[in-house]
């Protein structure tokens, strides 16, 4: 079944994207379009295909010390802070979390 | 003086070793060249005058005290613009991003400097690298350096048309499904995507990250592997935990004999319904160079490879939307004003930081991993890489390296491809290995019989063999010249012709 307007305002939600009725209508026609291009996966019997889902198969996470690395990735508060639209001392500042409906959707 | 910006980046290298030049007269010769040829082009986002004068001015320093120069010592590089380079901006080509400071500097990005390549600017590309012309880019289009009527390609076409129209000698790309070597076809120079886990993505803002590899494009195969050699002569990056010890001697086996090695082709590639028969004359021109060096054609099948598009378009989105789920207005990037709760700043944020096609995937990949839909597409494009992995690795038993085509056709006019979806199945040649993981490159194979563009033939290699894979590129980049269909070093001909003032 094709996916409706109503489908892809509710997917645009969930992806936190708010989208105008224009681009709605649009995206709803590219959603059904793409979604058709990915039909030849559902033609296949892959029972007992392992899923790949990386190319290289024997990595693990690689862990450091749980110290600060000063000369490593750590950035200076500064450098970390200088790309922020709104900051407060040490603080990346934002709006209400909760808001006045009382709920972050 | 000589014109700088013909030169390759082994003559800018030997030049300078040997006082011919200084480094700061190349750097000042490729500024005025950018300066000269950036409004017909537009192949960079940022150029960075004053990091590429203080680089140069190094090189020119640590000859003066007799102290050993890097392998790339002087070379003009650029840069995609999704790369951290402290100094400069890292925008993706995205509003989003408009505004962002690299905080700090890319590990492939390092190791270039540390090679004493001078950087010269940040190239345009698809908006966070989604798509195959650079259109998508937030900012203006690049024009392709042989026909300012055609796209680059994409998306890395900043940095392939840098390179055609002889503005550095070498840039760096990245490619998700295609967008070094697409864009390389297309501007006639030579692109690579080294098998996954060689070069560091550490620093380099991600997109498809089972899929993204960095690698280089240059006007010959020699450059190429030059910058190979500067990309992995670090080691293993423990900042990128996907990151593998690859050897350097990229550079020194190009030119190793090709006789008795096999390549394969695959014959219902051939019959693609959209392949254009001057792809396929380059494909025989090719095939004839090989052949004339002493390689085996032997012909080898890739059965699921008409799935590789599928499996990519849900793979790819899947990843990009968890990758771009950071860009929520807070820690950086745009910031959508007056917003009286964090949900809202968010979404709206998003709304107006990004552009149409990055909306698009960003909602595909949030659809495709939506539960109960996960077990129809993503799981099973997953199992259909396993398939295609198998592919190749029989493939690779019969064969050292597949010859196939790069794209469908030589660049495209600007509009022609107006349908996402269609320009998505154009990316059908380059996105199997992707998914596969193996090394990838495209060399020029020479000029269309009808469009004039450059025509160009794709080589996929066995994972981690890369240096084969460019010993039988520069095989038939050898072959192309003996015939006289193309010469490694072309720059675009109208730059040839009329350009070279700032030189």
């Amino acid at each position: 079944m094709p996916l409706s307007k109503e489908d892809v305002r509710t997917i645009a939600e969930y992806a936190r994207i708010v989208l105008t009725e224009q681009e709605l209508d649009e995206m709803t026609t590219y959603m059904n379009d793409a979604v058709r291009m990915l039909q030849p996966l559902r033609e296949y019997d892959l029972a007992g295909v392992e899923p790949t889902f990386h190319p290289i198969g024997n990595l693990s996470n690689v862990m450091t010390d749980d110290k600060v690395d000063a000369n490593g990735r750590a950035l200076h508060i500064d450098e970390a802070l200088k790309n922020a639209a709104s900051t407060r001392d040490r603080a990346f500042r934002v709006p209400s979390i909760l808001g006045e409906e009382g709920g972050d959707r | 003086m000589e014109r700088l910006d013909l030169l390759s980046a082994w003559q800018i290298r030997a030049g300078i070793e040997a006082g011919d030049f200084s480094a700061t007269e190349v750097a000042q010769a490729s500024l005025a060249t950018i300066r000269e040829r950036e409004p017909r082009i537009q192949a960079f986002l940022q150029v960075c005058d004053d990091l590429a004068l203080k680089a140069a001015a190094a090189t020119d320093a640590r000859r003066a005290a007799g102290q050993k120069l890097g392998s790339l010592a002087g070379v003009p590089v650029a840069f995609k613009d999704n790369m951290h380079l402290v100094g400069s901006r890292t925008t993706c080509a995205s509003k989003m991003l408009e505004n962002y400071e690299s905080p700090f500097t890319a590990t492939c990005v390092r190791r270039m400097l540390d090679a004493g390549a001078t950087p010269v600017g940040k190239t345009n590309m698809d908006e966070f690298a989604f798509g195959s012309s650079t259109e998508s880019s937030a900012f203006f289009p690049t024009h392709n350096p042989w026909d300012a009527n055609r796209v680059p390609g994409g998306s890395s076409g900043g940095s392939a048309a840098a390179v055609a129209a002889g503005e550095v000698a070498i840039a760096l790309g990245s490619d998700t499904g295609g967008s070094i070597r697409q864009p390389a076809a297309f501007c006639g120079v030579v692109g690579l995507k080294p098998t996954y886990g060689s070069v560091s993505r550490y620093g380099v803002v991600a997109f498809g990250s089972s899929l993204d590899q960095v690698g280089p494009f240059g006007r010959s195969v020699a450059d190429v592997a030059l910058a190979m050699d500067a990309l992995v002569a670090g080691g293993r990056d423990r900042l990128d935990s996907t990151s593998q010890n690859v050897d350097v001697g990229f550079a020194n086996c190009l030119e190793d004999p090709v006789e008795g090695m096999r390549v394969g082709v695959i014959p219902s590639l051939m019959e693609h319904k959209g392949l254009s028969a001057e792809i396929k004359e380059g494909l025989e021109a090719a095939r004839k160079a090989l052949k004339g060096q002493g390689v085996r054609i032997v012909e080898v099948g890739l059965p699921n490879m008409d799935s590789a598009i599928a499996a990519y378009y849900a793979i790819g989105p899947c990843e990009a939307f968890s990758n771009l789920a950071r860009f929520d207005g807070v820690r950086f990037g745009y910031q959508e004003p007056s917003c009286e709760t964090l949900a809202q700043q968010t979404a709206f944020s998003r709304a107006h930081g990004f552009g149409a096609e990055a909306k698009r995937r960003q909602l595909l990949g949030a659809y495709l991993l939506a539960s109960g839909v996960y077990d129809k597409y993503y799981y099973p494009a997953q199992q259909v890489r396993t398939l295609i992995t198998s592919d190749y690795a029989a493939a690779f038993k019969r064969c050292d390296a597949l010859l196939l085509p790069a794209a469908p056709t030589t660049a495209w006019q600007f509009g022609h491809m107006s349908d996402p979806t269609q320009m998505y199945a154009s990316d059908l040649f380059t996105i199997s290995n992707n998914i596969a993981g193996n090394g990838g490159v495209c060399v020029p194979a020479g000029l269309g019989s009808s469009s004039g563009m450059p025509v160009a033939v794709q080589l996929q290699g066995p994972p981690f063999e890369d240096k084969k894979l460019l010993q039988v590129a520069r095989a038939v980049e050898r072959g192309i010249a003996h015939a006289g269909l193309f010469e490694p070093n072309t720059v675009a001909p109208s730059f040839v012709e009329r350009g070279g003032d700032g030189a």
